[in-house]
């Protein structure tokens, strides 16, 4: 029987002139789960664009069913029941979530929104991914736009389902839901392509694996037989290791002191409800929360970018609650945002996007010294390991993977007294996720005072010096970092006493 | 002096004066909301006035002056979509082309069709109206009002104004789902000229009965204006309009009684800038990508 699909030496080469294929093929067969792995870069998100209708290929031929198709557009890809979720989504923001619904499948075949709105309804509950049909996309958090986006594609019908890096933005416990998801529908019947750089998930969700390295397939492997150290070896070309926790050297005075802090999001929802820690010199202090539990609102409040209801901000002494960001700047406080687009200016080139912020370092009275901007900007690229064409493209021509470097790596190799870091390995893959995990060791080992928020739990516990877990805007827990396991804090996760 | 039965007579006549405004800030509302903005619209007035006049002389037809206009407004819009949509120039500029271009052409053409570079003869052709009170009041400035509610029904009651939307919202979301961009982006650049077109006409045909060299005199900027003032919704752009209708009626009206002509016609202008600054809703986002080629 022929595979689902087969594409045969696909190429691609950017308008830019970046060859991000090279020839690379790949096979999914009827059923199964098939995990398309690779580093940041490797080029899965254009191979998987093609396939979509979204790129069109250099050269390479892409067969369905044995046919061969060329498809134009996503809408052909659709109507041939091909649907991707992406990376980063594809849902307009200003709309509702009903809205992009009915977009979408109205595009494929005729309907009412009245019917896509019962449908979604009857889907979401029957395999318990429920959407707020009636909000705007731009206010959910990530986890509950990715739910949108796979109702999306279950609502089109689609016999496969193209799963960019799905997990990048999700809980744990929104992990393994949506893995679950995926073996419900493949039991129905659906085929998925399962695009990640985690070697555990593979193991956990994959019935193959295709690894690609810079552009090419380098290794098909049914998942059950094979090894993580070994896909790691295809994926990166060596073993790695992860960092392991180490006690801090010295623990100095108190840098950043939070007192009952009471933060709104953009609709006025309470989203922190007095919530109080402290941050030393020398110690990293980890936030462990399901998505949603004030973890932004926590962030931007201290980097200034929101202003608290009511609580205080210390820096140092100082108080900064509801001062602009620059305050906060003066007092060395050093920010890495949660989204990419906040924390760069994606239209701006990689120069000024290094010293963003930073300018005054980088000045000859009113004008900017481009020489020594560029020495800096040269120097975060070969210590991040950004991958990218010429220091002066805009910043949206780089991958989403050396856009999270460039952004971490500006904001690391900062002087300053405390660390923000939110989601810092966002979107990275292994090698890079643990240099930057390393980075944030020496800082802390130097002095600096961090305060890490993420969703990747194992990523919390193996940093933090102390633990604090976020549910509902209040913090229901305080462990050390040696006492805290994942059993015990996913449990305070959930909101258990 | 002044009395209540010219005020009346103000009200009425000023639905005539608001028409071309409207019309314009519809088609614009239409283009923007699909990501593209056309200041060539003052260029398609002046264009389309000149295409309504020089139809409607040589046919005697007002109707056919009328549909040559809004034809004319429709392929200038076309030209600029061939630019600003497909071949992703620079909006403004693009824009910007259309206006100066205009302007040249229609001196050029007065001297070729009438051996006249500042005005035609009076065109004799008269549009459909019927009397309401002390005034009359144009078919087409119904036309423009029920226009009006078709657009807004459009681009908010139907799938084809969602997929419109998300255009100018954010264009590649709105690609990965389907719908074609450029396309629709086309359409509303057209479908934006053509409006723009029937206002020219009626300007010219309706308000001034001939052609003069530059006689569309900013109004399609105003209308650019009102967009903002709309909160990019045809419905609240009734009202931007009609302030502009009603300035211009009692500019022209007064302006017999009182004197200071040319300082009176400035009302129209400044007093519409001026409420459109003051009562324009903060809270309303334009599209997103505005302006932005895909
Ligand atoms: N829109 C684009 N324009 C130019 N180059 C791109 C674009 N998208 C991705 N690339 C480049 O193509 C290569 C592969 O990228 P991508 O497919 O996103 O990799 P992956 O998804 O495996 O991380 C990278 O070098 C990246 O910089
Ligand atoms: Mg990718």
């Amino acid at each position: 029987m022929a595979p689902l699909v087969f594409m045969k030496e696909i190429r691609k080469v950017y308008p830019e002139g970046t060859v991000a294929l090279r020839g690379a093929s790949f096979e999914l067969l009827e059923g199964e789960v098939h995990a398309l792995l690779g580093e940041n870069g490797a080029g899965k998100t254009t191979l998987m664009k093609i396939l979509y209708g979204e790129l069109r290929p250099t050269s390479g031929e892409i067969y369905f069913r044995g046919e061969r198709v060329s498809f134009r557009s996503p809408q052909e890809a659709m109507r041939r029941g091909i649907a991707m979720v992406h990376q980063s989504f594809a849902l307009v923001p200003t709309f509702t979530v009903l809205e992009n619904l009915y977009l979408a499948i109205s595009s494929v075949r005729k309907v009412s929104q009245g019917e896509v709105r019962s449908r979604a309804a009857e889907l979401g509950k029957e395999l318990g991914i429920e959407v707020p049909l009636n909000a705007r996309v731009e206010q959910l958090p990530a986890g509950m736009r990715q739910r949108a986006e796979i109702l999306k594609a279950l609502l089109l019908e689609a016999k496969v389902i193209i799963l960019d890096e799905p997990t990048s933005l999700l809980t744990p416990f929104e992990a393994e839901a949506l893995i679950a998801l995926i073996r419900r529908l493949r039991a129905k019947g659906v085929s998925f392509v399962y695009v990640t750089h985690k070697l555990r998930e593979v193991k956990e969700v994959a019935d193959r694996v295709t690894v690609l390295r810079k552009g090419l397939n380098v290794g098909t492997l049914q998942a059950r037989e094979t090894s993580e150290a070994e896909m790691a070896k295809l994926m990166v070309g060596a073993a790695v290791e992860r960092a392991k926790r180490r006690p801090p050297r010295e623990v100095g005075e108190v840098v950043l002191e939070v007192e009952g802090l009471v933060a709104r999001d953009e609709m006025g929802v309470e989203r922190l409800r007095g919530v109080s820690f402290s941050v030393r010199a020398g110690e990293i202090v980890g936030i462990a929360g399901v998505q949603g539990s004030g973890q932004r609102e926590l962030a931007e409040a201290i980097a200034g970018l929101r202003r608290p209801e009511r609580g205080s901000i210390r820096v140092r002494g100082v108080e900064i609650a509801g001062k602009p960001p620059r305050e906060a700047r003066r007092l060395g406080v050093l920010y890495v945002p949660e989204l990419r687009e906040e924390g760069l200016a994606l239209e701006m080139n990689i120069v000024e996007n290094s010293i963003l912020a930073r300018q005054r370092g980088h000045a000859r009275g009113p004008l900017v010294d481009w020489g020594s901007a560029e020495e800096r900007a040269r120097g975060l690229v070969e210590r991040f390991k950004v991958v990218f064409g010429s220091l002066w493209d805009r910043a949206a021509a780089l991958s989403g993977g050396n856009q999270q470097r460039l952004m971490v790596g500006r904001e690391l190799s900062s002087r300053g007294a405390l660390l923000i870091a939110h989601e810092p390995t966002q979107g990275l893959d292994v090698t890079s996720a643990e240099m930057v995990r390393e980075e944030i060791l020496r800082l802390r080992d130097e002095g600096m005072a961090v305060l890490l928020i993420s969703s990747d739990l194992d990523e919390v516990l193996e940093l933090s010096d102390r633990v604090i877990v976020l549910f509902e805007g209040r913090s229901v827990g305080e462990l050390r970092g040696e006492e805290a396991s994942i059993e015990k804090v996913g449990r305070l996760m959930g909101g258990a006493a | 002096m002044v009395e209540a039965e010219l005020w009346a007579f103000i009200a009425v006549s000023s639905v005539a004066y608001m028409t071309p405004i409207l019309l314009v800030t519809i088609g614009e509302i239409i283009a923007e909301r699909s990501g593209v903005v056309n200041i060539g619209v003052e260029g398609i007035l002046l264009a389309s006035a000149f295409a309504a006049v020089a139809a409607a002389f040589f046919s005697g037809s007002a109707a056919l002056g009328v549909a040559s206009g809004a034809l004319a407004g429709a392929l200038i819009g076309a030209l600029f979509g061939l630019f600003a949509v497909y071949l992703r120039a620079d909006q403004i500029i693009a824009g910007l082309a259309i206006n100066l271009s205009s302007y040249g052409f229609t001196v050029l053409g007065l001297i070729a069709l009438w051996g006249h570079h500042g005005a035609s003869p009076r065109v004799e052709a008269e549009l459909p109206y019927f009397s309401l009170g002390q005034g009359s009041v144009p078919l087409l400035s119904l036309l423009a009002l029920l226009i009006a509610a078709v657009a807004w029904l459009l681009l908010f009651r139907t799938r084809a104004g969602l997929a419109l939307r998300a255009c100018g919202e954010e264009p590649s979301a709105a690609y990965a789902m389907g719908v074609n961009v450029r396309l629709y982006r086309m359409a509303a650049v057209v479908l934006g000229g053509a409006l723009a077109g029937l206002g020219g006409s009626f300007l010219a045909l309706e308000l001034a009965g001939s052609f003069t060299r530059g006689m569309s005199a900013g109004m399609g900027f105003i209308a650019l204006a009102n967009v903002a003032f709309s909160g990019w919704n045809p419905l609240p752009a009734i009202l931007g309009a009609y302030v502009f209708g009603f300035l211009s009626a009692a500019a022209d009206a007064l302006q017999q009684e009182v004197g200071y002509a040319y300082l009176l016609k400035t009302l129209p202008y400044l007093g519409t800038l001026a409420a459109a600054a003051l009562l324009g809703r903060r809270s309303i986002r334009p599209p997103q990508r505005l302006g932005v080629p895909f």
